[in-house]
This record gives structure tokens, C-alpha cells and sequence, in this order.
């Protein structure tokens, strides 16, 4: 009586919870360097009721007992790392990063975070110089994990190697070293810390995450003026959405079939 | 006592189990690699009636009466599920469809020869290590690395590789390709990894040995000779980037759920009918 009505309120919980993280896709369709989500189910615990020696009848097929599931579960939320389209903005503020790497981003409390969203901006400082920080005012960091400071008076120019240089009025260059880039070796473990941010937790060593690349990296552009679309992809979304959207109808119909059942059961005498 | 009574309580109760199995089936339209299960309904022995006394009525056997069905077993409906791209290079599937000399296999995998005896097609499956290092089996390929590189299934079950161990590949994955018969080459060196590691493939000879031991992996509970590696001309293949669907079949799971629902109701009247039955025994024949 109650395996069918657990069973179908649990599975109709996960689905919930995909719903839910189909709604987050779809709500980033535009946001800059956003990377979709994806999710598995997985089924939950089998139960096998005991049969008596007896039930061991001739021209059984399976081992003895009879095997009941519960459910279903999602096991586990993963980005999806697929490279987003470029577009085209003119802001000398904005980076695209083509291939597998993030940017790097110095936090508060001097941990590192990792992100795609390349819409930095330049904020003066007091002496005239400006410094590269993302949106929310976190200073991006440079390959030895410094902020990146733009003397007064030139303009910053990142080339698509990474590496980056201050042009003044007359024309001379000033080499302002490489862009600090990780390249993600296990994408699955890395964490959503908000803002479009990405971090490691807080008991697991980051080299196992993340690779800090030399210069000129291989396989790995940097293109200034340009930003990196969200890689969500409202067709796929909305296909997915259909099928979660009739397997919740499914599972709820079984709930309301068991519901039947129950009612039954109750009204077997009076 | 009259005897249908518990004849349809206990239909009733099969009914149930008939149901809950549905029901789980129907939870699990989505998990990938779930196979999905079938309730199999059995009448109990019969027993032999026979009359006892009354003229009329000479003394004999008056027939054979079952007494009752119960829910036998919950047979897995190994069909081959659809394979769904996810692009992920951790995602596998398994493609098997393995040929058994002179059988031809139907739709739910079983061949039946002239003389009656029954073959179940072989099928394969992926090899895991349990927590206590026995072997468990799965189809659902939606792997992942943990911190040390270990190849695991979505809640940490490390997958093990022909040599026995876990497989574990240091770097990242988007350079690894896995080729059809399990092995792991690295696209960089255009060369099989160190060591050459392979997916451990088990084919069972019987599927219907193997018991669900829940998360979507089996335990094989049968004979050790019926249970082997994958060799060389077997039809199986892995494929990358890909998952397997569910084989559950939404329709029929909704005929099925309805079909269980009414022969509980068809019990339950049989039941209401006993009881008005019984009813009229003890109010009315026997008022005094």
C-alpha cells in the first residue's frame, strides 16, 4: 500500500528538483559566461521481501524474494563546460575566453575563485592608476596571482595569447605581464559559489581541480572586446522541460491510482 | 470458513505488488541504465476438494481448487534502452546485443527451442567495487572523477578495470576517448594510457540471476561459471558521450497501473460480497 504512494511522492520530488534547475538554465539564457547545469536520477534503495522456503516453486526464474524499488533520486547536479559564442562588444573592459580555462579572481578572505564572465571593468585608484575588477569590484589576478594594475595614462590592451600591455599616446608599449588563467581538470568538482563565480571547497586541494596555465597556453584564446554568451540553449531546455513536466504528470497519476487503492482498502466493510 | 474470502484477499494483495512494481517503474522514466521490472503472479497449489457425507451427494473428489495468487517474482525486462547524447567524455553507454549459437532471440531477450528449453540472451555490464569489495553491476555509465582521478559512478562507487582495479586517470578527461571495447586512449599521444587500462565488461549468461542491490546496480546471486569477461567477438561496444535511457515504456506502465487498480477493485467487490454473504448467515438464517 505504501511503496506505491512513497515511491511516487519521493520521484515526484526530484522531479521537482530538476524542474527547479531547468527554471535556473533557463532564467541565465543571457547572462555573460554562464555555464548550464545538468543533472542525473538515479533510482533508490531496492527492499527484497523474504519468501517462505515454500514459495520456492517449480519454473521460477529469479533468486528468491521479491524485489521492490522506491523511487528515484537526483544523484547530482554537474556544469556543462560547452564553449559559448562570442560576441562582439567593443568594450576594452570586456574578455571572452575561447577553449577549456577560467579566469582568476582574488576573493576577500584571500582564497581564489574562477569564472568565465569576462565583463571587467577599470576602476581608478587613488594615484591615478587603474585596476582590472570584475563587476562586483573583485580584483581579477594576473598569472603570478596579483592584481592587475594599469599604470596612469595607458590603455590596457590583452592580446589573444593572454598576455597583456599598456599603450600611451605617442605609441610605445609597456609589457604588463600574462592574464592568470586555470584550466579545469575536473569540472564536476567545482563548486557554484554565486555571482557566476566558481570555487573549490574548502577540505579539497585545488591543484586537483584546476591547472594554472603557462603563457601563451595551447588551445586557449583571449579575445578583448568581445563577451561569452551562456551556453543554455532554450531549444534543449524547453525539450527537457516537456519530458520532466509528463513524467511528474506520470507520477502523479500513479500517486492518485494508489490513492484509489487505499480508498478501497478503507471501504471494504461500510 | 469460506475459502474466496482469503482467495481475494489475496488477490488483492497481488494486485498491490503488481501496482508498487508499475509504480516504481513509472518513478524512473528518466534513470539512466534502469531496467524496467515486470511482476510475475502466481496461483498457489491447488488442493483437492472432496465431499463428505449427504445422500445426494456420493462420497469422491469433487475437483481441484487454487486457493489463492501471490507475487512471485519481479522479472528485470532487459531490452536494449535508446542511447541520449550528453557530450560529457565521463558519459558511457553500453551497446550490447550478444549471439548465442542457434538461438534467436525475441524482444524481452529469451529463446525458446523445439524441445521447450528456454535461453536468456547474455548481457553486459559494467563492473563496479562495492564497499566491501564485492563486485556490483550496472548500466548506467553517467561516471564521474573523484579528487584522486578515480573513476565513480555518481555517488562515489569506484569502476573497476580489467586488471581488477579501479581505474584512475590523472589529468583531465576531455582528452581521454574511450574506444568500443573499453579501452582509454589519450588524444594528446595518440596512444592507448600507460598501462593500458580497459573497462572491465562482465557478460552474465542469465540476467534473471542477478538481484537489484538498489542506486541502479545488480549483484550476481548465481553460479560463478555463468558469469564471465567479455572476449574478443562478442557484440558489445561502448560508446563515449552517451548515456542509456531507461527502457521503460510509459503507455504500457499507464495500462498496467490501470489494469492493477481495477482487479484490486474486482477483489475488493468479491470481498463485499463475502461479506454480505456471511452478513445474511449470521443476521438472517439464523435469527431466532
Amino acid at each position: 500500500m505504501n511503496n506505491s504512494m512513497i515511491s511516487s511522492a519521493v520521484s515526484i520530488r526530484a522531479l521537482q528538483q530538476k524542474l527547479d534547475m531547468l527554471a535556473d538554465n533557463v532564467a541565465n539564457v543571457n547572462t555573460v559566461g554562464y555555464k548550464r547545469k545538468t543533472s542525473v536520477f538515479e533510482d533508490i534503495l531496492t527492499s527484497i521481501q523474504p519468501h517462505e522456503k515454500d514459495f520456492q516453486l517449480a519454473g521460477r526464474r529469479t533468486p528468491p524474494g521479491f524485489t521492490l524499488g522506491w523511487g528515484t533520486r537526483l544523484a547530482g547536479m554537474m556544469l556543462d563546460m560547452t564553449q559559448g559564442s562570442l560576441q562582439e562588444t567593443g568594450n576594452r573592459g570586456d574578455v571572452a575566453l575561447e577553449g577549456n580555462a577560467l579566469f582568476r579572481i582574488g576573493m576577500p578572505d584571500g582564497t581564489e575563485a574562477y569564472t568565465r564572465n569576462g565583463s571587467f571593468q577599470m576602476t581608478p585608484l587613488p594615484d591615478g592608476s587603474t585596476q582590472l575588477v570584475t563587476a562586483g569590484g573583485l580584483p581579477v589576478l594576473d598569472a603570478d596571482g596579483n592584481a592587475i594594475i594599469i599604470p596612469q595614462g595607458l590603455r590596457l590592451t590583452i592580446r589573444t595569447d593572454g598576455s597583456m600591455a599598456g599603450e600611451d599616446a605617442n605609441g610605445s608599449v609597456v609589457e604588463l605581464g600574462q592574464i592568470g588563467l586555470v584550466r579545469t581538470l575536473k569540472p564536476e568538482l567545482l563548486q557554484t559559489i554565486g555571482e557566476n563565480l566558481y570555487g573549490v571547497s574548502a577540505g579539497m586541494d585545488p591543484a586537483v581541480v584546476v591547472e594554472l596555465l603557462p603563457a601563451r597556453p595551447e588551445g586557449v584564446s583571449v579575445w578583448q572586446g568581445y563577451t561569452e554568451q551562456s551556453n543554455v540553449n532554450l531549444t534543449n531546455e524547453m525539450a527537457e522541460l516537456i519530458a520532466v513536466q509528463r513524467a511528474y504528470q506520470l507520477n502523479t497519476r500513479a500517486l492518485s491510482s494508489s490513492d484509489q487503492m487505499m480508498n478501497m482498502a478503507n471501504n471494504l466493510r461500510g | 470458513m469460506l475459502r474466496g474470502l482469503y482467495t481475494a484477499a489475496s488477490g488483492m494483495m497481488a494486485q498491490q505488488k503488481r501496482h508498487d512494481t508499475v509504480t516504481n517503474n513509472i518513478a524512473n522514466l528518466n534513470t539512466p541504465g534502469y531496467k524496467a521490472m515486470n511482476a510475475a503472479v502466481r496461483t498457489f497449489p491447488e488442493m483437492l476438494v472432496s465431499a463428505m457425507g449427504g445422500e445426494a451427494v456420493k462420497k469422491g473428489v469433487v475437483g481441484r481448487l487454487a486457493t489463492g495468487v501471490f507475487a512471485e517474482e519481479n522479472l528485470l525486462s532487459m531490452r536494449q534502452g535508446d542511447l541520449m547524447e550528453t557530450n560529457r567524455p565521463q558519459d558511457l553507454a553500453l551497446v550490447s546485443d550478444i549471439l548465442v549459437e542457434g538461438a534467436v532471440f525475441d524482444a524481452s531477450g529469451k529463446y525458446v527451442d523445439p524441445n521447450g528449453n528456454v535461453v536468456y540472451q547474455p548481457q553486459v555490464f559494467f563492473t563496479l567495487q562495492g564497499p566491501n569489495g564485492e563486485r556490483l553491476y550496472t548500466r548506467d555509465g553517467s561516471f564521474k572523477s573523484a579528487a584522486d582521478g578515480t573513476l565513480v559512478t555518481a555517488d562515489g562507487i569506484p569502476v573497476l578495470g580489467d586488471n581488477g582495479q579501479p581505474i584512475v586517470v590523472n589529468g583531465t578527461w576531455e582528452d581521454i576517448r574511450v574506444a568500443p571495447d573499453g579501452t582509454l586512449y589519450s588524444q594528446a599521444l595518440n596512444a592507448p594510457l600507460p598501462d593500458t587500462p580497459r573497462l572491465l565488461l562482465t557478460l552474465v549468461n542469465n540476467p534473471n540471476d542477478l538481484l537489484r542491490s538498489g542506486d541502479g546496480r545488480f549483484r550476481y546471486a548465481g553460479d560463478p561459471a555463468n558469469i564471465r569477461e567479455v572476449q574478443e567477438g562478442d557484440r558489445v561496444q561502448v560508446v563515449q558521450g552517451q548515456l542509456e535511457r531507461s527502457n521503460v515504456d510509459a503507455a504500457q506502465s499507464m495500462v498496467d497501473l490501470m489494469s492493477a487498480l481495477r482487479l484490486y477493485e474486482a477483489n475488493q467487490k468479491v470481498i463485499q460480497t463475502y461479506d454480505t454473504s456471511l452478513g445474511k448467515a449470521v443476521n438472517e438464517i439464523g435469527k431466532i
